[in-house]
């Protein structure tokens, strides 16, 4: 068990984050709402003059489907500048250690990863990309996949609202998002991250010579500006192959607090810019979402916590047992996905409680999806309730209809067939044998982790640049992409057909109550738990009964 | 045709250059020593950065760890400190108490404060070497 010493910092940081949160909730809402902002003096010349420039009229609202294929297109036109940035970078400038370009089938992995949101990286970055690619594709495609990520969950929150005529405009969404949010808050970061210790520069790696005379090579970048957009945009994409175990990514705990407290603000927050974006009337709406999403975030917590990680082989002192174990429940509950130790390193409870986060997404998720993914499990529960009780099905004084269920469902079930079949593919075709995969349950546990990593768009993983062979790249990239694009197609198809739906009074179920909370926590825990338990059940949990075994003789 | 091309090049120039470019001009200038990796040059040329292990393999230094995620980490527990000492006072001949003094003087208190004290091995190294003449020659 943990100490009251680390309960004490799990209870600060979590309640920090979440006060943080609410506190810039209102903020971010007026980005979408469009709210008068002290900023817009600045802010509103440069972005119309954006719009006049790729010729997009501010005032048009867009359908479900016209919003969504802008938001996919954009990415596929922006993977495509990043693919061929990492292709050519050795014909490029900024590349002083003069990096040869990448592998097709790997930059093809990587900017479908990266630009999804994903980051699971197939790659050491300190030895593969060049400056460029580290700036112009990696952190520029952070960026974009977390605007992107926002604005699906923004138009998702628009279907829901009463006076909605329509989801928005993507064009104006996508780069507020960026001149409002992410691009001031990451500098914000970047600065802080430097003061601590993370090396920003443009000279080159520095090979110097050692006390005892030997020779090091000491690997400095433009580190800062990426860590920065990898946490507060859930992306995890490491600018090293250990990410944020390596010391200039996270050198001390201070900067592992911050770079947690990072990876929890948006992610929150969005959960409150719901309830401010309802309306004073409907603002309880967010209750729900949030203790849902916590109370299950803690149940993933007690997991990982049952069993006392002591700083061992894998980890880093810095950060001992605790704050290694810490951080990978955090980063999968948030879908992030970067880590601070190795996965190799932690109790298969630990391993558990980073597969719930990743199978539910919505602990509470990456920003914008999982608040979508929130949404589609609340229409399950309250269709169920609606047949347990009788009642018409009811959310925000709109009936739910046939068609909606049907759709939730089949957003759900994407999840378990994107991470089982690929799993089974991969160990009947051998492809996990090749890379040195073994046949029991560790080796289930990680070749399940790492489709369940990728089709939630986390990209943590156990493999990292072992799995830089052309059947993981390409099947990885697949599921990434499917299980990125189709969940957020089907929420939005739904959401779409909801905008102008009848509203009455709710007289029914009521939803903001702590009642609907549990029902909610309840449903979500049965669902998920019933369709991946059989696999779990062979994977971390055989691995533990196996390490009982052993150790009872 | 235009917005989706034209959207993805102004974010290429905006977050792809304009923002790295940014960071590293106000981190180059307000933050020079950590945006350059916290080299250390105690006697006129680097030998190390405060926050990448080096290795140090004869028995007068304290040692790094090398089993971890990193490669590269630079800190070890006090606890692992106290246990090479013995071997360090038999190759120099400095008292065990002293060294133990210099392991307490170097443990950060940040590291106290979150629960796992931990001493930087170059910082400790570098401390031998100020302090002791057996040293001498690695000043």
């Amino acid at each position: 068990m943990i100490t009251i010493l680390d309960a004490a910092y799990v209870v600060a940081i979590l309640g920090g984050s979440i006060l943080a949160a609410k506190a810039i909730a209102p903020y971010i809402a007026k980005i979408y709402t469009h709210g008068p902002s002290r900023l817009d003096r600045f802010l509103d010349p440069v972005e119309n003059g954006v719009y006049r420039l790729i010729g997009v009229d501010v005032h048009r609202g867009m359908g479900w489907k016209e919003y969504f294929l802008s938001g996919l297109l954009v990415n596929l036109v922006q993977m495509a500048i990043a693919f061929v940035i990492l292709t050519f970078q050795g014909e490029l400038p900024l590349n002083p250690q003069g990096f040869s370009g990448v592998r097709w089938d790997l930059a093809l992995n990587t900017v479908i990863s990266i630009g999804t949101n994903t980051n699971l990286q197939h790659y050491n970055g300190e030895t593969t990309l060049s400056y460029l690619s580290q700036m112009s594709a990696i952190q520029f495609l952070q960026f974009t996949s977390a605007a992107t990520g926002i604005c699906m969950g923004v138009a998702m929150i628009r279907c829901l609202l009463a006076g909605s005529k329509d989801l928005g405009n993507f064009y104006v969404d996508f780069v507020r998002s960026l001149t409002r949010l992410l691009i001031p808050f990451c500098l914000v970061a970047a600065v802080v991250l430097v003061a601590l210790g993370v090396p920003q520069s443009l000279n080159g790696y520095q090979t110097i010579s050692t006390v005892t005379g030997a020779s090091q090579m000491i690997l400095i970048g433009p580190i800062a500006s990426l860590v920065s957009i990898m946490q507060l945009g859930t992306n995890g994409g490491g600018y090293f192959g250990a990410n944020s175990a390596y010391p200039f990514q996270n050198p001390s705990p201070v900067s592992d607090v911050f770079e947690i407290c990072l990876m929890l603000l948006l992610p929150t927050a969005l959960i409150f810019v719901f309830g401010e974006m309802l309306g004073p009337e409907k603002k309880r709406e967010y209750r729900p979402i949030l203790v849902a999403a916590y109370s299950l975030f803690a149940i993933d917590l007690a997991i990982g916590f049952i069993p006392t990680t002591t700083l061992g082989p894998g980890m880093e002192t810095r950060f001992g047992g605790f704050f290694s174990a810490f951080w990978t429940v955090v980063t999968t509950a948030v879908t992030t996905g970067s880590v601070n130790a190795s996965l190799y390193a932690m109790h298969p409870f630990v391993i558990l409680a980073a597969f719930m986060g990743m199978l539910i997404q919505a602990t509470p998720g990456g920003k914008g999806v999982g608040l979508m993914y929130m949404i589609m499990f609340i229409i399950i529960t309250v269709f169920v309730v609606g047949l347990m009780s009788g009642r018409t099905p009811e959310y925000l004084g709109m009936k739910i209809t046939a068609r909606d269920v049907k759709l939730v469902m089949v957003a759900f079930l994407i999840h378990p067939l994107v991470i089982l079949v690929p799993t089974l593919v991969a160990f009947a075709s051998g492809a996990a044998a090749q890379i040195g995969v073994s046949m029991n349950a560790s080796g289930f546990t990680q070749v399940l982790y790492e489709f369940t990593s990728a089709a939630s768009n986390n990209g943590s993983d156990f493999f990292g640049a072992s799995a830089n062979t052309p059947f993981w790249n390409i099947s990885t990239a697949i599921v990434i992409f499917v299980g990125r694009y189709a969940p957020i197609a089907i929420l939005l198809a739904m959401g779409g057909s909801m905008i102008g739906r009848k509203r009455s009074p709710e007289v029914g179920l009521k939803t903001d109550s702590l009642l609907f909370s549990g029902v909610l926590v309840a449903s979500i825990l049965i669902l998920v738990v019933l369709t991946f338990f059989p696999f779990l059940a062979v994977g971390p949990i055989l691995q533990y009964l196996h390490g009982q075994a052993n150790f009872l003789g | 045709m235009r917005p989706i091309v034209g959207i993805a090049l102004i974010s290429l120039l905006l977050c792809g250059l304009f923002f790295p470019l940014l960071v590293t001009g106000i981190a180059q200038v307000v933050l020079p020593w950590q945006a350059n990796g916290e080299i250390l040059q105690p006697y006129g040329k680097p030998v190390g950065s405060n926050l990448i292990a080096q290795n140090f393999t004869q028995p007068i230094f304290f040692q790094p760890r090398n089993d971890s995620d990193s490669g590269v980490d630079p800190d070890i527990t006090v606890q692992e400190a106290y246990a090479q000492i013995p071997g360090i006072s038999n190759a120099t001949g400095i008292s065990q108490s002293q060294l133990k003094l210099l392991v307490d003087e170097n443990t950060p208190l940040v590291s106290i404060v979150f629960g796992d004290p931990y001493v930087n091995v170059l910082t400790l190294n570098l401390a031998l070497i100020s302090q002791y003449p057996v040293y001498s020659s690695y000043r």
